[in-house]
């Protein structure tokens, strides 16, 4: 009796990720679980307004083309109310429960990683637009792609403009969040700041959701550091320079990831947000001439700011971007089915408005150059890559 | 002098959770009573500082005066018409059932609120006070002031007015107070109100430095809890000392150990405590 329970169990294992892909291709219906509420809604809606806009195009073009049809979209969202575990759940509901032919990863790299092993099982396609981290890809997963460049691709940029500006600072702080992707953006700001000779003076994390950062931050500042870095997500990184203003912490250089190219951020912060550096995978002074559906970069930003009253920063366009890629894919395709998807993705090699979409071997994107920026009169200003560059380093905070 | 201003800063700190501390201690105490809804009370305050603020431009300091009777009438209520019922059973019933009321308050709020962070901004001045080469956050200084203030304020009224020493003789002992007159049924009431205005008061005064949302509750109830330990159960007195104390020791642990084990540090320090002088700092040994 318990070998015959086994055996269907088993057998239950091998069939359910196929029962699971027989869904029909009446509607395309992708699941989005996002932290909708929580310390990461600021994030959450983000991406959301990023879907939000791509499925508006895509109604507007007449649906999704598939196959030689058109059939109309669908996202089901799912608010994980920025709880990671409840993130995984959300996602094995999403294919089990709604059949969905494909996932957006939830927000950041952490709840990224931890929900891409539901794609995996279930052979269903998930687009992370917001996880950077190696060690989300280097899980040998195949149905994972993700649309940030690697952190090394932020940390360096910064190490080249700060030193160039001043090139006498000797001295480094470093704060992160204990997140995967603070934790990560660390790793790589401190290797960036060592491999130039820099000394780092402190190097702390704090737990996650954490109010009071004072000890710390009078610890940092007995370092006398000339170059502060900090690392976690908006709610954490206003805080901590509400924080800074408040014991007198004035570094000649403050650089804050992930979180001053929201607005949320300098509306939060007002002149204290003054020539904070950051780096981010978008922005919208690139220009890129898309084969997807919105086409140019202008041509974005100009539907975003008609439909929201703002700019949109790098989450918002890489979730768009996200639902662009997928269609680019189940244009090559013609199928809706899982395995079939996964290949155009991984074989995708096609510029878009976000910037050119290749996925490597472990399925995180290719040559994209992220932007470096600063906040000079209370608006992100592009520095590098000089292709793009609106203005020049500042030193100093108020 | 990087120690003063790590142990200033604790300090500072201290004065917020000892308000937190206070009227938790004082249920517990009293009613004997684990208020598990202490952290959501404290994040209702926060709200109505907020929204005061927020609507009627109210300094989030001055919004105690909206708080602290409001929580203080909804405590009275629930305690006169709820949890009275269940007051005299085990205290793991009373326990369960202000886990309870916690979970409603606390999705309530959610639900209302939404679990994001609102912050309370442009109040006090953003330039530091500078003691030699000491810095003093404006804000954190009148909150921590306004928290040892109230709670100064509620031992007073405990020792001096005649309602307060109905509540400490109920505490002490309930079924003598209650041969000499007293209503332990309203004293329970009345206490139960008073904790939660304290829980409304320490909402404000967060207010003003933190941002608020809901999911702050489950931390503000582990410094109360531990601030009251730490001080010793009952004691309004003790509440202040546990919270100053342990405002200290996260700071010194975050100094000593990492930023990201001040709590850890303060836990360690609170199971010393139960080893060496299970009543407290200032708690009496052999009450209960």
């Amino acid at each position: 009796m318990q070998r015959r329970t086994v055996l269907m169990g088993m057998a239950a294992a091998v069939v359910a990720p196929a029962i699971v892909r027989a869904q029909g291709s009446d509607e395309l219906r992708i699941g989005a679980p996002l932290p909708l509420t929580g310390p990461l809604a600021p994030e959450g809606q983000k991406q959301k307004r990023g879907y939000d806009l791509w499925v508006k195009e895509v109604e507007g073009a007449g649906g999704f083309e598939i196959g030689g049809h058109r059939v109309p979209v669908r996202i089901i969202y799912s608010d994980y109310q920025s709880a990671t575990p409840r993130a995984v759940q959300a996602c094995d509901q999403l294919v089990t429960q709604q059949r969905v032919h494909a996932l957006f990863s939830p927000f950041g790299s952490g709840a990224a990683k931890a929900s891409s092993s539901i794609a995996e099982r279930y052979r269903v396609p998930m687009i992370a637009p917001t996880a950077s981290s190696r060690e989300v890809y280097d899980q040998g997963f195949k149905y994972l792609f993700g649309t940030f460049t690697p952190n090394e691709t932020l940390t360096e940029p910064l190490g080249n403009m700060v030193m160039a500006a001043a090139p006498a600072i000797r001295r480094v702080a470093i704060f992160s969040r204990n997140d995967l992707l603070p934790l990560a953006l660390s790793a790589e700001m401190k290797k960036s700041a060592v491999k130039r000779g820099l000394e780092i003076v402190f190097d702390e994390k704090f737990a996650i959701g954490s109010l009071d950062f004072a000890s710390a931050l009078t610890q940092m500042r007995s370092a006398d550091p000339e170059w502060v870095f900090v690392g976690g997500y908006v709610n954490d990184l206003v805080q901590v320079r509400t924080q800074m203003r408040d014991l007198g912490l004035k570094p000649q250089v403050l650089t804050m990831i992930a979180g001053p190219a929201y607005e949320e951020f300098t509306q939060a912060l007002h002149r204290a947000a003054e020539n904070i550096s950051s780096a981010a995978w978008w922005h919208p002074a690139v220009r890129y001439e898309g084969a997807d559906i919105f086409g140019k970069t202008e041509n974005f930003v100009q539907k975003f700011l008609a439909t929201y009253s703002a700019l949109p920063d790098y989450i918002e366009a890489s979730a768009a971007a996200a639902g662009a890629i997928l269609q680019l894919a189940a244009r090559k395709s013609g199928s809706l089915e899982g395995p079939a998807l996964r290949d155009a993705l991984a074989s995708l090699d096609a510029m878009t408005f976000y910037g050119p979409i290749s996925f490597g071997p472990t399925g995180q994107i290719e040559k994209l150059v992220p932007p470096v920026f600063q906040i000079q009169g209370g608006r992100p200003i592009v520095l590098a890559p000089t292709s793009i560059a609106q203005g020049d380093f500042r030193l100093g905070i108020t | 002098m990087q120690l003063a201003q790590v142990i200033l800063n604790g300090l500072l700190l201290g004065g917020l959770y000892a308000a937190m501390a206070a009227g938790f201690s004082l249920v517990w105490g009293v009613l004997n009573i684990i208020n598990i809804a202490q952290g959501s009370a404290v994040v209702l305050g926060s709200y109505v500082a907020y929204f005061a603020w927020r609507y009627a431009g109210l300094n989030p300091l001055l919004a105690v005066a909206l708080a602290g009777p409001l929580l203080f009438g909804a405590g009275w209520v629930l305690q006169r018409f709820l949890i009275q019922r269940v007051i005299a059973a085990p205290v793991l019933i009373t326990l369960v059932f202000t886990f309870g009321m916690d979970l409603i308050l606390n999705n309530s709020m959610i639900s209302l609120f939404t679990a994001d962070y609102r912050k309370i901004e442009g109040v006090f001045p953003t330039v530091p006070l500078s003691l030699g080469s000491l810095t003093l956050p404006v804000d954190r200084l009148l909150a921590a002031a306004a928290g040892i203030g109230a709670a100064f304020a509620l031992h007073v009224y405990l020792h001096k007015s005649r309602l307060g020493r109905a509540i400490v003789a109920v505490r002490m002992d309930r079924q003598t107070a209650e041969l000499m007159g007293v209503r332990v049924e309203i004293i329970y009431a009345t206490t139960f109100g008073l904790g939660l205005a304290m829980a409304g008061v320490a909402g404000c005064l967060l207010a003003a430095i933190f941002p608020t949302s809901p999911l702050n509750s489950a931390y503000y109830l582990h410094i109360a809890f531990v601030a009251c330990v730490l001080g010793g159960l009952g004691s309004v007195l003790g509440a202040v000392a546990g919270g100053l104390l342990l405002g200290v020791v996260e700071s010194l642990g975050a100094l000593f150990v990492g930023a990201e084990y001040g709590t850890t540090v303060a836990a360690v320090v609170l199971l010393l405590m139960l080893f060496t002088r299970p009543q407290g700092l200032l708690g009496r040994a052999g009450y209960e």
